[in-house]
């Protein structure tokens, strides 16, 4: 048997860009992941036995920061890890399909490169949405953590859609590490993203170079815009980490553009 | 019927680095044409297969395919595929499979068409993890033929399948080709190509050698083997000079001579070796046809012993 390297190549390989965007098809592949949820069950359960553990040891005082409570606070920290980490496991269905050489099968279809992102995309969103409603729930729920109705929907909504850069970081290490290349590379940029941008630890309580480098990272924003849905004191409001997060979003699209050219020249 | 090729190559050429996988292919094959294309390992058949989808992009050269681009084609479901390392999700059911796929197609027969199509309907609510290598194949099948295709390109189809099983493939395989479709298959076994294609092209080395009906490859290479025992290994040079002989094996003591005459080899040795005994003229095979025009590579020197 000859495998060549276009066998574990990806649709966003194909020469051509051109081809349709069926919606039957990523409503039937969002169905599929969705079966798979099972897989997710540890991604969803570490937010929330984060939530419990840290939730319970602040309390309900309030953070000086924020002017919201710091069960609050923590509660929207951990929605947006889950939310992240949500998205990111993408890259892992990316990685194994292309391994086993299901895209290459896609290739023979009409569905074009954009319909492959758009699947996945909002395949990871869906994951996203799950995870958020989650930890939500159990911080109201168990925790008795206290918010308006209206604010916790903002700050579930804002976090929800600030997770696309994060399906877009999937995509790129999906599409373009190699599978035993996947792991390692995936655990360094998801664990980057937690640290630096404070969603594991406050960083309030890290040293203060640390928030500067924070401020560059897209998962602080994506805390940021949760804070800002409940109501943070602040000015900009969810104007200022929606429009970084739009960056972020516009950036990693230009650079899976770019990759694709590049590697549609080269085949 | 019409006359535009389904395929159509031209100087088609694809490098790897230093590899040439595919040297300058011209092949134009049309409508309703069952071909075999048949070669050994490393042949370029499956970079072929690969740039005639347009699933990469020749070095130089073009393929055309129903006159349009590849991608095109594609994108008009007009082109079904079985490739080489194209696997299906492992934890769908088959039914799923062909639904997804079917989905992504713009017209796509109905799913139980093409399951019972690719005699997949009792196979329908498996798991693709749990399919024999030859109920694999007829998944594949099915999900190729989903979008009503009038092209299926399978890259090795019958791999990994018993003799049972390629009996039932290549039953619903001449179901499709009966509509007036288009068939190419990439395969090894060359009594598939002998008794199913009909048209058969040979490559070696990235290159078309010979392009045919099955009879017609028979008689391209040498057409009868001559073989005895009883002569000397130092008689091999002077048995090579035998009129009409193209080639020479010998293996444990007996020699065995291809010759596109043999009735002047037959003369010509019985006079120059009265020696020879057990003598038996058989007409070649499709195995003889095979090796007389894919042997000779210099990747592959000498005889097997």
């Amino acid at each position: 048997m000859t495998t060549t390297a276009a066998a574990i190549a990806a649709p966003l390989h194909t020469t051509d860009v051109r081809g349709r965007m069926p919606i039957r098809y990523v409503l039937l592949e969002t169905r599929r992941q969705m079966r798979n949820v099972r897989a997710m069950v540890f991604t969803f359960a570490v937010p929330v036995v984060m939530l419990l553990v840290f939730g319970a040891a602040y309390g309900s005082t309030k953070d000086p920061t924020t002017g919201l409570q710091y069960l609050v606070v923590t509660t929207l920290q951990m929605a947006a890890y889950g939310a992240m980490m949500a998205a990111l496991s993408q890259a892992f269905a990316i990685v194994n399909e292309r391994s086993i050489g299901w895209n290459r099968q896609l290739r023979v279809t009409p569905l074009s490169g954009w319909g492959f992102l758009v699947s996945k995309v909002i395949a990871a969103m869906a994951f996203a949405a799950i995870s958020i409603t989650i930890t939500t729930l159990v911080a109201v729920l168990a925790l008795g953590a206290s918010l308006d109705p209206m604010r916790w929907v903002a700050a579930g909504f804002g976090i929800w859609c600030g997770v696309v850069p994060f399906a877009l970081i999937a995509i790129l290490i999906g599409q373009f590490a190699k599978p035993n290349f996947a792991q390692p590379l995936f655990m360094v940029v998801f664990m980057g993203l937690a640290i630096l941008g404070g969603l594991w630890v406050p960083l309030s309580i890290m040293p203060s170079w640390m928030g500067d480098v924070a401020h560059l990272m897209p998962s602080y924003w994506l805390n940021r815009i949760g804070q800002m849905g409940a109501g943070a004191t602040g000015t900009s409001g969810m104007l200022e980490p929606a429009l970084v997060l739009l960056g972020w979003a516009i950036v990693l699209g230009a650079v899976i553009m770019w990759r694709y050219r590049r590697d549609a020249a080269r085949q | 019927m019409d006359s535009t090729p389904v395929i159509q190559l031209s100087g088609l050429r694809k490098r790897f680095g230093a590899v040439t996988a595919v040297d300058g292919i011209d092949l134009t094959i049309r409508p309703g044409e069952v071909v075999a294309l048949l070669g050994p390992n490393g042949a370029g058949k499956t970079t072929t297969v690969d740039l005639a989808l347009g699933l990469s992009t020749p070095t130089s050269g073009s393929v055309r395919l129903f006159g349009e681009d590849p991608r095109a084609a594609v994108i008009d479901g007009r082109v079904g595929a079985m490739l080489q390392g194209g696997a299906l999700l492992p934890d769908m059911t088959v039914r799923d499979i062909v639904a997804l796929v079917g989905a992504a197609h713009r017209n796509p027969m109905p799913v139980d068409e093409a399951l019972r199509r690719a005699r997949c309907t009792e196979i329908a609510g498996r798991r693709v993890n749990k399919l024999s290598g030859g109920q694999l194949q007829r998944a594949r099948f099915a999900v190729a033929v989903v979008s009503d295709p009038d092209l299926l390109v399978l890259d090795e189809p019958t791999a990994a399948m018993d003799v049972e099983a390629r009996h039932v493939f290549w039953s619903s395989m001449r179901e499709f080709t009966d509509a007036g479709r288009t068939v190419v298959f990439a395969t090894h076994y060359l009594d598939e190509a002998d008794t199913f294609a009909d048209r058969i092209v040979i490559m070696r080395s990235g290159r078309v050698v010979a392009d045919g009906t099955p009879s017609e490859i028979k008689a391209i290479a040498a057409t009868r083997t001559i073989r005895f025992g009883g002569v000397q290994e130092s008689a091999h040079v002077a048995l090579r000079g035998l009129p009409g002989t193209v080639g020479l094996e010998a293996r444990h003591g007996s020699v065995t001579l291809r010759t596109d005459s043999s009735d002047q080899t037959l003369r010509a040795l019985l006079a120059s070796f009265p020696e020879a005994h057990d003598i038996e003229v058989v007409a070649s095979t499709m195995d003889d046809a095979f090796l007389a025009l894919t042997a000779d590579q210099p990747e592959q020197p000498g005889v097997s012993a």
